[in-house]
């Protein structure tokens, strides 16, 4: 693996989120601050947030890119309603269902997997997640990675699928060793 | 790879509903192609977890980054200056 190329995506990204923080953080602040709440919860939302943004922005979509800015603020401000504002008159301690902006499409994480894939599977992780995760086109994935072509990186995605594929089924099987 | 080219196209709605309906029947017959369907469908959502787990963490190192690094002194002010009031 390249792991230049991977530390330019990565330099690239943080990049964007200082330009983000300087740009929008400072409104998300105000308002929060405007409403009672405090430094660490517009630090909450304002990530979600940002998070959000860049779920949103990967799969080149024109429209939310050159309202970056509001979408963000207007998010942020949603989140805070719903986590602090709203949570204090009803007094709720249930945040589950406020998070609609961020936490939609993603269920919780099955750590322990997760966290062996991330050292064992780590190239893979990084492959898989390069094009599911961050949209990138193959064409910059076989660059990124270092392969010939469209063609070899479109194979090796494919190997990667499988290997992790092996990961869960093998997690599955030691689950029913543990039910037994 | 052939199948996890095509399970893939199924589960990321890539195929056109009568193909779509099809795959599903061939899964009714095949207990095997359920399972291996299922278990890339978790690969998928472990991607995405994994990336929104680094994601994250980018986000918090740039925010330590602002509010630590002595050459965003002035953001800083301006944030401290809005909680002051």
């Amino acid at each position: 693996m390249d792991a230049v190329n991977l530390e330019e995506q990565v330099a690239e990204r943080q990049q964007l989120f200082i330009t983000l923080y300087q740009k929008v953080f400072p409104a998300v602040a105000r308002y929060v601050s405007k409403c009672g709440g405090s430094f660490d919860e517009a630090k909450d939302v304002f990530q979600d947030a940002l998070l959000s943004y860049y779920e949103k922005s990967r799969s080149a979509n024109a429209d939310i890119k050159s309202s970056e800015g509001a979408y963000i603020y207007g998010t942020a401000r949603y989140l805070w309603i719903k986590r602090y504002k709203e949570g204090q008159q009803t007094t709720q301690l249930d945040d589950s269902a406020t998070d609609l902006a961020v936490e939609t499409i993603v269920p919780l994480a099955d750590d322990k997997l997760l966290n062996f894939l991330e050292t064992a599977g780590k190239r893979c992780m990084e492959l898989l997640r390069s094009f599911y995760y961050d949209q990138l086109p193959m064409t910059k994935l076989a660059q990124l990675f270092g392969f010939s072509g469209v063609r070899s990186a479109t194979v090796q995605k494919y190997k990667c699928i499988e290997k992790i594929r092996e990961s869960v089924k093998q997690k599955a099987l030691t689950y029913e060793d543990f039910l037994e | 790879m052939n199948n996890i080219a095509q399970t893939e196209a199924y589960l990321l709605k890539r195929v056109n509903p009568a193909n779509s309906l099809l795959f599903e029947a061939k899964m009714l017959l095949d207990r095997d192609l359920q399972t291996r369907v299922s278990q890339q469908q978790q690969v998928y959502t472990l991607v995405q977890q994994y990336g929104r787990k680094q994601v994250k963490a980018e986000i918090e190192a740039v925010h330590q980054q602002l509010f630590n690094q002595p050459e965003h002194l002035s953001f800083r002010q301006k944030i401290a200056r809005i909680f002051l009031r």
